[in-house]
Formats: C-alpha cells, sequence, structure tokens
C-alpha cells in the first residue's frame, strides 16, 4: 500500500555546498540519500514530493560540517499482512513462483498454471523488511485471487 | 499513521496455513513460504533461483525424487557442465600477450552468438572462446541430458557464458549455479540439482573440487587457449592462440566426450531397462571406462621412483580404472611397457620381444578421449624433450 508520510532526518552538509545554493543542495543531497531505500518502519521511499520545513543548522565539534534537520513529505510503500495486491509473474519454477509489486518481490508457493509476465492478484500473508529490500510470502488461494492476464492476450 | 498501519494488519485468513500446523517447508527472505511466519529453515539454498530461497531436507528430497522420476520417464539423465577449460576460457584484456592481438580481428557478433566462438565482453574487460564443437555437444546432450551449468566464477559472469552458450535460453533456464550459490565455497557439490546422484554425470577439468562425487565425474582435458590460461597453471609452452591454432572439431575432447555419453545413455536406457532395481549411472561409467584397455597388461620402467609403491601412483590406478592390468615385473602376457627412456632394461625387453613401448602420455590420452590411442603415436623415442605441458603432474 501507498503512504504519503511526513518523516524527518539529519542532513549533514560540508560548508563546500554553504553559500546561496545551500538549500538546493540540501534537498538534492536528501533525495540522493534517502529515495530507494527501504525501513522497516515506513517501507520503501518511493519518492519526495516537498520539503515542509528545514530546521536550525548545528554546527559540529571538531569538524566543519553543519547538521540540519529536515522535515520532508515523501510517498512510501509498504505492504502488509492481509492486503491483496496486484503483480507481475518474473519467474516460475516447480517450488512456485516469484512476482514483483513495484520494489518489492513476492514469492507464492502455490503451483497453478502461470507464467512469466502474467498479472495476478495475491495476498500477503508474511513481509519481512531488510536493509534495502522487502520480502513477502504470498498465496492465491482465496476467493478473487489468481491470475488477472495472461501474457499472451493484450 | 501508526493506527491506521495497525487496523490492517495481523487478520489470519483461511488460505493461509496457521502458525502453529505449518511444518515450514521451506523459507523466503526468512519467511515460511507457506505461512509467512518469521523461520529458520535448516535445509538447502536454492541460489541459482534466488539468494534468499531455502527448502527443507525432507521438501528437497521429495522434489528430487519426482523431478528425477519425470527427467527417466523422459529418456533423459542430468548432466552438470562447468564452464572454463571445459567448455570455454575467458581471459582479463590486460592478461592478453601481443601475440594475441590478431584475434581482435576474429571477433565474433554477439547477436549471433550461435554461430560464433570468440567473443569480446568489453563491459566486463573480457574475451571469452568456446570451444570448438560446443554448439553441437549442447546441442546433441540436451536431447539426452537435462543439463545444468556449475561454475567457481561469480554469478554476473555465469549468466553472462549461459547467454553465450544458450542464446534461447532453452538448456540451462534457471539452472546456472555460481560460485556463491553453494553452501562451500572451493567444493561444489550436487545440493542444488533436482537428479538423484544416481542418475547425474558431471563434466569437469577440475577433480579436487568434486569430493563426494568423483564416481560420477567424467574429467576434461583442459581447453588452454589463451596465454593467460598457460600463464595461470604454470605452464612454460604456448597456449592455442599464440601457435594460431585450435583444437580440431571432430577429433578433439568434446566430440569424444559426446560418444561417452551416447554410450552410457544407450547403455543405461536400452540395456538395463529390464533390470529390477535402480539403475547407476556411477555403474554404467565405470563399465564404459573400463573397456577402454580392456586386454592391456601394462609394466612401468622408472616412471614412479624407485621406492614409491607403484600400486599408490596415479598413472598406475588410471591405467587400472582404464580397465587394464598392471605389473611391477615383465612377463609374457604383458603387452605395453611405458617408459621416458627406451634404453632401460625394461624398454628393451619390449622392443626385443615385440611388445609396445609407449609414453605415459598414452595413459593420459586413453583417459581424456576414453579410447586407446594407436601406439604408433606414443613411440618412445632416444633424446626424447621433457614432459610436455599437456600431461598432468602424474610422471614424475
Amino acid at each position: 500500500m501507498f503512504f504519503h508520510i511526513v518523516l524527518e532526518r539529519n542532513m549533514q552538509l560540508h560548508p563546500r555546498y554553504f553559500g546561496r545554493n545551500l538549500r538546493d543542495n540540501l534537498v538534492s543531497k536528501l533525495m540522493k540519500d534517502v529515495e530507494g531505500t527501504c525501513s522497516g518502519k515506513h517501507g520503501f521511499v518511493v519518492a519526495i514530493t516537498g520539503i515542509e520545513n528545514v530546521g536550525k543548522g548545528l554546527i559540529r565539534d571538531g569538524t566543519g560540517f553543519v547538521t540540519f534537520p529536515v522535515k520532508y513529505q515523501c510517498v512510501v510503500f509498504r505492504p502488509f499482512k492481509g492486503e491483496i495486491l496486484e503483480a507481475v509473474v518474473t519467474m516460475v519454477n516447480k517450488m512456485g513462483f516469484f512476482a514483483e509489486a513495484g520494489p518489492v518481490q513476492i514469492f507464492v508457493s502455490n503451483h497453478v498454471k502461470i507464467q512469466k509476465d502474467s498479472e495476478v492478484r495475491l495476498k500477503i500473508i508474511g513481509t519481512r523488511v531488510d536493509a534495502t529490500e522487502i520480502f513477502c510470502i504470498g498465496t492465491i488461494k482465496d476467493d478473487f485471487l489468481g491470475v488477472i492476464n495472461d501474457p499472451t492476450t493484450t | 499513521f501508526c493506527s491506521l498501519i495497525l487496523y490492517f494488519a495481523e487478520t489470519s485468513s483461511s488460505a493461509s496455513v496457521s502458525k502453529n500446523e505449518c511444518a515450514h517447508p521451506g523459507s523466503f527472505g526468512k519467511l515460511c513460504v507457506r505461512c509467512g511466519a518469521q523461520v529458520e529453515v535448516a535445509g538447502v539454498s536454492f541460489g541459482n533461483i534466488h539468494k534468499e530461497i531455502l527448502f527443507g531436507n525432507a521438501e528437497v528430497a521429495r522434489w528430487r525424487d519426482t523431478d528425477t522420476k519425470s527427467v527417466l520417464c523422459r529418456r533423459k539423465l542430468y548432466l552438470v557442465l562447468d564452464l572454463d577449460h571445459t567448455l570455454l576460457n575467458s581471459t582479463h584484456l590486460k592478461h592478453m600477450v601481443p601475440e594475441e592481438d590478431y584475434l581482435n580481428n576474429q571477433i565474433d557478433s554477439i547477436q549471433d552468438c550461435q554461430n560464433g566462438s570468440l567473443f569480446r565482453l568489453s563491459f566486463m574487460n573480457m574475451m571469452t572462446k568456446l570451444r570448438p564443437y560446443v554448439h553441437t555437444f549442447l546441442k546433441e546432450a540436451s536431447q539426452m541430458f537435462e543439463m545444468y551449468i556449475y561454475t567457481m566464477g561469480d554469478k554476473a559472469y555465469a549468466l553472462e557464458m549461459a547467454k553465450l552458450l544458450d542464446p534461447r535460453n532453452e538448456y540451462f533456464h534457471a539452472k546456472v549455479i555460481s560460485r556463491n550459490d553453494g553452501a562451500q565455497r572451493h567444493q561444489k557439490s550436487l545440493d542444488m540439482v533436482l537428479g538423484d546422484e544416481s542418475a547425474v554425470l558431471i563434466l569437469d577439468d577440475t577433480e579436487h573440487v568434486w569430493p563426494s562425487h568423483r564416481d560420477n565425474l567424467i574429467l576434461m582435458e583442459r581447453y588452454h587457449f589463451f596465454a593467460s590460461s598457460c600463464q595461470q597453471f604454470g605452464f612454460g609452452c604456448h597456449s592455442l592462440s599464440q601457435l594460431k591454432s585450435d583444437e580440431s572439431e571432430p577429433e578433439g575432447a568434446l566430440a569424444a566426450v559426446l560418444s561417452v555419453l551416447r554410450r552410457v545413455h544407450h547403455l543405461f536406457f536400452n540395456e538395463l531397462a529390464g533390470q529390477t532395481g535402480r539403475r547407476d549411472v556411477r555403474q554404467v561409467l565405470n563399465t564404459v571406462r573400463k573397456d577402454v584397455l580392456k586386454g592391456c597388461r601394462i609394466v612401468f620402467s622408472r616412471v614412479f621412483p624407485s621406492k614409491f609403491p607403484a600400486e599408490s601412483h596415479p598413472l598406475w590406478k588410471m591405467a587400472v580404472n582404464l580397465g587394464a592390468t598392471c605389473a611391477t615385473e615383465v612377463d609374457p602376457t604383458v603387452t605395453h611397457v611405458v617408459a621416458m627412456d627406451p634404453g632401460t632394461k625394461k624398454s628393451r625387453w619390449a622392443l626385443e620381444n615385440d611388445k609396445f613401448l609407449v609414453l605415459p602420455r598414452w595413459i593420459d590420452g586413453a583417459n581424456y578421449l576414453w579410447q586407446r590411442l594407436p601406439e604408433e603415436n606414443f613411440l618412445v623415442k632416444s633424446n626424447e624433450p621433457k614432459a610436455e605441458a599437456k600431461v598432468k603432474d602424474s610422471v614424475v
């Protein structure tokens, strides 16, 4: 499921980036650091949509770096147990099949007549997030679940 | 935000198995594939399918059984193929020598790899030469075997090589096993192969990586095309590229091995067909191997150090595995004397009594090409030059 939320992050900036472009540099660095990452709490950060607030910068002792607390809005994606998703099949083998819904990889151990690039509606029965990836287990053994579209039909 | 999330979470459904009843047959990303709970499954990791997928031993045993039955029903066996020095030879561009510059004019197009053999993979800084006859070999073998690639190279390399060998993805789909897929770094095992070990043959140039499956192994003569390959193994001789030459297609190693595979396949499916009890391809391979030097009685002369127990020497054991009998003293039943020097007592006895006097290479040749090679090509001459690099280090 997608969410549009506000997150906060402390950004460290090297003095070379100070000056009239400070805010732009801060925002670019934020995007580079955060977009595409994953966390257990929020899931996958898809895109930053805006900056809500940039707090006062604090100079760190000993180095010249300055820390700015930044509040930003972003779209995140996080699958939940019990959630129903539509996904595209990426690989089929004797153990089941793999499907992808955006950044999430889902494994379904049910056997069904299915092929690569089919669209399938599945239910998530377990999730786990590590540093860069989200793993899910899905099932199609419920009402209204299963293959939606074969790749052969347009 | 958080309270909204909790509302959706933790609804158990009729579709998933309750965590208490589930046998957790396998896991994906440490989640049970059947019930979704976080589990630690003890079993086999199938890195060739996905690095996070793992299945329990009982489940794997069940699959292996059904898969093997299905493959045997289709009159096929399993064949595990090594890449480097077996089906091809690769080199880093920076390890190429000036004598190999001419190769840059002979590169084949990657788009047309079905017909080519020399490829430049600039994005990997590499050049790869496929072994002569490999396309025919794979096509013919695929009709008798379910094939896997198993290489000690990394995954990216393995997948690129698979694309060159199998551009239409008809032989090796999801059956490419590379270095990090296996449980152990310097050894290979049949864990990720869904065939029972009684139905698997292995083609590899290196014996010691298969410690538990020596009986399934057909040892390949190493393909040294690039200069770096010869250097890597410490050989002072020139490689095929430096000699502007290549292995012969009809008489090379792949053609010889293909005929061995045909013979094994034929024996397994045609002659053992009526047999009750489980047929074992290892026994069939052994039978074929023991046919190579059947009828030969061999004596060695100054090939092993004198205090060395002769029966333990690799060359003696190789000859016995090939079906010959060996002896330490000459007698009228001896057919071959193996020596380096035509002047030894046994060598002169051989010449006087019209027996074959051959170099140790004759036995190596039989081992790699699975046939009794003409002795005329291996005659011992005086002032024989130092053992050529082609011979494995069995000659002392």
